[in-house]
This record gives structure tokens, C-alpha cells and sequence, in this order.
């Protein structure tokens, strides 16, 4: 009878193992809403961590292996990985992720895109031509995301539909409803100005009523310099700015620097899920992100 | 129904007024009524947002030129100070259709010895993309596999010249090959990334090697072993061998190995690195008169980064010369790199340089490297 209830086991296990869907995404946060969509029925790797710098991982051979073994690959697009992608997709030997096959999911697909340059040059630093690819950092972007993995999941385990819905709708209902208790947190102090180090905030910007004023890098790309602090400081003391947007890959001395010269406050936001212990899913990165702003505001 | 229609034209309509107000702050009214709209919907009625005008698509292959100035002072000789344009390398590479890629790179570059520039074809590779079983094959005219360096162009490797012993055995630029070049990833229990790579063809003259005037054709293989040791540190240990027609009308055979670690904490990384790499081969070359010739090679190099734009590196090398027994050099360089952009890098290299067979010399490289276009990334 034991050895019944083994073999049932190891059944179950190894049934369950075949009709998971392999998928490996770029960022986290794509794996954070992978898996609330597939739940059971997928096994997802992420390459980048929250705590890096999603315009430069390095394209390490080891995520070679992941991706020659995955169903799916879900990229954010819009050239943000161009850096990394390209070279690990061209390794990896796997018909079914490259682009145009059945396993490749571009996340960017139905976005309404923010900042889409009219020309370009790389006078004006790393410009994104496609428009700026920082866009799951709006919630209700992180919606359009989930209904296209769904999509894509549905297509390559059809037999599962149902349950991939009833997982969207979850979703999207969870969305919803901390959507509005963000908005209400951060009601009062709509309009308000701050800078940032890096253009990568224009979503979160837009859904939540920030108004980024400059940004400590002087282009996109390319380091702060003393001139560009000095202009800084100089905007913060004259508009009364008091709060200033680090990431968690930018060192935080120039942010510090400009600090200190305007008693302004430096708050580092959670750009992915895993920026810090304690952001494990998407819907994280923004509960973070709120209580770190009104918490610098009322300080 | 009707009230679906309403709600979907209204939706429609919020999320038309959402994406055209992109500079008006007053969207908080908006992104509510929409999410109310959006929760009384069915799931796959929803209509899609009103999406933002996008850049056109094209299909036109990803084109980059790269220039490489050099300014050199040298102790020996009468003519102590040289300013010239060394090479523009221009790039064209993309995805044929869904089972292949293509790469070509053209360069434009002056002849060390009569000053004079010439065009070539480096490299026109077609790479598979879909083949079963892990595997890949890459035909055309392309850099063997021998070693790490060999894999590289001038322009992306650290230093301002390659290692002595590429310089010596291969050329200033590296060995290049016509063939085929077929790769598996080796299954293996710990999932680590194995590859082997099997490469035959011919081979452009070089000191080492000749294209042949009977079959006998280059062969070469190359075991590729990459270790996460750490979420910040790697360790890449490569296993190389190589055989193949000479000058002589003989056989060269070459064993090599190389080793690279790098640190690289994930979080900085765009601030803080650490490289060391060594490489070594032994190299028998079979000559006319019967007689077999061994000698060898070694570098061993180490890069730290101090900051987002600055690098500094030290660089010690041996090589023997192939053919010539007895007669070596010795170099150690010391490298200071600044990296304005990623598109930009200034690099400034002392180099000692001693030779057993001729007077010892110092020469100081500035080397200026500068991209435009989109170039396809290099590997790890």
C-alpha cells in the first residue's frame, strides 16, 4: 500500500512537472506576474534581479542553458535589453523563443507608449527610439502585461485556459482595487515636484501625479556631472523641491551630495520586484514605493 | 448588449483621453472611472488600450562603423612619434528569417609596413538558430575558437593590442578561417554551461598557418566551461586544439587553454569590476627539413574598474616565435581606460617590450575607440 501511494506520488509530481510551461523572463517583475497568472502550471526564471540595472545585466553563458530549455520568453521590448538579449537569444538554440515564434512574448505589446522621440541622436544620450521601455512601473500597465502573458500562456497549454483566466481576473481585481488605495495615499500631495537620477519614472510619474522636474543625470546614460549638480541645486533651492528619486543600481553620492547643499531628502524606489527582501510580488514594488514617498514628504 | 457598447465606447474613450493627456496631471479622474469601467467588464470584451504612436518597425540589418586613432610615441628607432588612423571596422548583421542570422564585417585598415590602407572581408557568417538537440552550426568566413582572445576584434578587447602570442602565431588581428563551425550544449547534471564546438575550413596565411595546397584542412575544437561561482563572480575555463596545414607545406598543431575570472557585483556593476585572464598554448610546427619546431606562449592580464567611466590594467606576456626556436619576447604593459559613454573609449597603454633576438624598446599607445550605429553586442 506504501509503495502504492509512492508511485502515486511520483506520478502526480512527474505529470504536473511535464505540464508546466518553462518560461524565462528578463525582469522579475514579468516573473512576478507570470507566475500569478500560471501559478501551478509554469516554472519561471527570471535573468535580471530587482536590484539591478535592467539596461546593462551582463549576458552570462549560464542563462544560455535556461533559455535553450524554455517554452517561453518574455521580454519587457522596446529595446531596453538590446544590450543582453540579442546575444543570449541568438545562443540559446531554441526555435520556439525567438522572435516570431510561439514562445516569444513581447510584454510591451498594447502599451500606450510614453516619450516617443519624434527623431533621434545619441547627442541626447541612450535614447530609447521606441519610446521609454520603464513602463510596468505603472500599475495598470502591470494589467495590459498580464492579459498578454495569458495570451501566450493560454496559447501554449490551451488545456488550461480557465484557470489562467480565473488567475487574470484575480489579477487584475487586485490591481484595481490597491490602484485606488495608492491614488487616495498619494491624493493630497498631486503635482508635487521632485528629481530623479535616471528617466525611467515617467509611468509611475504619470499614474501617480509626480512632477519630475530634472534629473541628476545631464542626459540619459551619462554620469552626473558637477555642472548638472550645480543646476540641481540651484532648481531645487529656487522651486522649493524637497525629494529626490535614487535607484537601487545608482550609487546614492551624487543624489547625497545634492542633499545635502538643499536639505532635500533622497528616497531610493524599488524599480523591480526584488529590490529589496521584502518586495516579493509586483504589487509590492508599488506599496513600497508609495510609503517611501509619503514618508519622505512628511519628513 | 447595449450597455456593453456604451461602456466599451466610454472605456474607449477614457483610455483615448488617458494616452492624449500624457503632460496633464489631472488623469487621477480618469485612471478611476477607467478602473471602474474595466472591473464591470467581461474579461475578453475589454477593448485595448488606445496605443501611442510607435516608431515605424523596419527591417534594414543593424549597421555600425567603429574608428580606432592611435597616437604612439616608441624609444627605438628615428621616427619616435606616429599618428595615424589605425582600422574602421563597419558592421551589418541581422536575422535572415526564423531559422538563421548573418553577420558581415568589413574592414578598412592601414598596413603596418607600407602605410598604405586596404579594404577586407573579416567576417560573413550565416548562424543557425533552430537546429535540434542543442545544436548550432555557423558557416562562411569567421574566427576560430582557439583560445579567448582569438574570439574578439581588436577594438573590444581591453588592452590596445592583442597578447604577443596572438600577435605572434596568428597576426595583429587574429586568426580567420573559412568553413563550417558546428556546437552542442553538453547536457550535463549540474546545468552548467558546457559547449563544444567543432570548427574545420581553411586557413588565411598567417605564421602558423597556410590555406593549404592538397586536403589536408584546418581543424579545430574548443571546450567551453562557465561557472556562476557567486551571483557576482564567474569563472570561464576554455580547452582549445588546433591542427592544420603550413607554410611549409606541413602540419602545425596547436593545444591551448584559457581561464578568465571575473567579479562583477550585479547591483554596481556599472561602477565596479574585476578581471583576470590567462592564456596559454603550445604550438608544434612541422618544417620542410623534417624537423619539428615547440614553442609557447602565456598572458596573463587583470583589469580593475575604479569607477563608472575609469579602468585600470597590467598585462604580462611571453611568447615564443612559431618556427623559430629559441627566439621570444617579454612584455609587460599598464593600462588606463576612460570610457566617456559606451560609445567612446580612450585607452592610454605603456608598453616594455623585450626580445631576445633584437634590441629591447618602450613605446606608449593612446588608442581612441568610437562607435555609431547600432552594434551587436559583444559576447560575455
Amino acid at each position: 500500500m506504501k509503495k502504492f501511494f509512492v508511485l502515486l506520488y511520483l506520478l502526480v509530481v512527474l505529470s504536473l512537472s511535464q505540464a508546466q510551461v518553462k518560461v524565462v523572463t528578463t525582469l522579475p517583475d514579468l516573473k512576478s506576474i507570470t507566475e500569478s497568472i500560471g501559478g501551478e502550471f509554469v516554472e519561471v526564471f527570471s535573468i535580471a534581479t530587482g536590484y539591478q540595472n535592467p539596461h546593462f545585466v551582463d549576458p552570462k553563458p549560464s542563462y544560455i542553458v535556461k533559455l535553450s530549455k524554455a517554452d517561453m520568453f518574455i521580454t519587457v521590448g522596446l529595446d531596453l535589453e538590446i544590450g543582453w538579449v540579442p546575444p543570449l537569444l541568438n545562443s540559446a538554440r531554441n526555435a520556439k523563443i525567438q522572435k516570431g515564434g510561439e514562445g516569444y512574448v513581447d510584454a510591451s505589446t498594447n502599451i500606450p507608449l510614453l516619450q516617443v522621440p519624434t527623431s533621434v541622436s545619441r547627442a541626447e544620450g541612450d535614447i530609447h527610439i521606441y519610446g521609454n521601455p520603464h513602463y510596468w512601473l505603472d500599475p495598470l500597465n502591470g494589467k495590459i502585461i498580464a492579459q498578454t502573458i495569458c495570451t501566450a500562456l493560454i496559447r501554449l497549454n490551451p488545456e488550461h485556459r480557465t484557470y489562467f483566466e480565473t488567475r487574470l481576473r484575480r489579477f487584475i481585481d487586485t490591481i484595481d482595487t490597491k490602484v485606488k488605495q495608492w491614488m487616495e495615499q498619494l491624493k493630497s500631495y498631486r503635482g508635487i515636484k521632485v528629481i530623479a537620477y535616471h528617466n525611467e519614472w515617467p509611468y509611475f510619474e504619470q499614474r501617480f501625479g509626480l512632477k519630475i522636474v530634472d534629473f541628476l543625470e545631464p542626459k540619459p546614460g551619462i554620469p552626473p556631472t558637477p555642472s548638472q549638480l550645480a543646476k540641481i541645486i540651484n532648481t531645487m533651492k529656487r522651486e522649493n523641491i524637497k525629494v529626490i528619486i535614487n535607484s537601487p543600481y545608482f550609487t546614492a553620492e551624487s543624489a547625497d551630495l545634492v542633499a545635502r547643499n538643499t536639505g532635500g531628502k533622497v528616497v531610493t524606489l524599488a524599480t523591480s520586484v526584488g529590490a529589496y527582501p521584502t518586495i516579493k510580488t509586483y504589487t509590492d514594488v508599488f506599496d513600497y514605493n508609495v510609503q517611501q514617498i509619503l514618508s519622505a514628504i512628511k519628513e | 448588449m447595449k450597455c456593453v457598447g456604451v461602456l466599451l465606447v466610454l472605456t474607449s474613450f477614457s483610455y483615448v483621453g488617458v494616452a492624449q493627456s500624457l503632460a496633464d496631471s489631472a488623469a487621477i479622474a480618469d485612471s478611476l472611472l477607467t478602473i471602474e469601467l474595466q472591473s464591470q467588464l467581461p474579461l475578453h470584451s475589454q477593448p485595448q488600450p488606445t496605443i501611442a504612436v510607435r516608431s515605424v518597425p523596419t527591417t534594414n540589418p543593424d549597421i555600425s562603423a567603429i574608428g580606432d586613432f592611435r597616437l604612439t610615441y616608441v624609444t627605438e628607432g628615428n621616427r619616435n612619434v606616429e599618428l595615424h588612423f589605425n582600422a574602421l571596422e563597419v558592421q551589418v548583421s541581422s536575422v535572415v528569417d526564423p531559422y538563421a542570422s548573418a553577420n558581415f564585417i568589413f574592414s578598412f585598415g592601414k598596413d603596418s609596413l607600407n602605410g598604405e590602407y586596404s579594404a577586407g572581408l573579416e567576417i560573413a557568417t550565416l548562424t543557425s538558430l533552430s537546429l535540434p538537440y542543442s545544436t548550432q552550426i555557423t558557416l562562411g568566413k569567421f574566427k576560430p575558437h582557439f583560445g579567448k582572445v582569438n574570439m574578439l576584434h581588436p577594438h573590444a578587447f581591453s588592452f590596445v593590442d592583442f597578447p604577443l602570442l596572438i600577435n605572434n602565431y596568428f597576426g595583429e588581428e587574429g586568426m580567420f578561417m573559412e568553413g563550417v563551425s558546428a556546437s552542442i550544449l553538453v547536457p550535463n547534471p549540474w546545468d552548467f554551461f558546457q559547449e563544444f564546438k567543432i570548427q574545420f575550413g581553411r586557413s588565411e596565411t598567417n605564421a602558423s598557418f597556410d590555406n593549404g595546397v592538397n586536403n589536408m584542412l584546418l581543424v579545430n575544437a574548443h571546450l567551453d566551461n562557465f561557472f556562476d561561482l557567486t551571483d557576482n563572480a564567474t569563472l570561464n575555463i576554455g580547452l582549445s586544439a588546433m591542427t592544420g596545414p603550413n607554410t611549409f607545406n606541413q602540419r602545425t598543431t596547436m593545444a591551448g587553454f584559457d581561464l578568465t575570472y571575473k567579479w562583477k557585483p550585479i547591483q554596481f556593476n556599472a561602477y565596479q569590476s574585476f578581471t583576470w585572464q590567462t592564456e596559454g598554448m603550445v604550438s608544434q610546427t612541422d618544417t620542410a627539413a623534417g624537423t619539428s619546431v615547440h614553442t609557447y606562449g602565456v598572458y596573463s592580464l587583470m583589469e580593475y574598474q575604479i569607477g563608472k567611466r575609469t579602468f585600470v590594467g597590467a598585462r604580462f606576456d611571453y611568447s615564443g616565435l612559431p618556427a623559430v626556436e629559441q627566439s621570444d619576447e617579454r612584455m609587460v604593459s599598464f593600462l588606463l581606460r576612460f570610457q566617456p559613454s559606451e560609445f567612446q573609449i580612450l585607452a592610454l597603454e605603456f608598453q616594455n617590450i623585450n626580445r631576445n633576438y633584437a634590441p629591447s624598446f618602450q613605446q606608449v599607445v593612446f588608442r581612441a575607440i568610437f562607435g555609431i550605429g547600432t552594434h551587436a553586442a559583444h559576447p560575455y
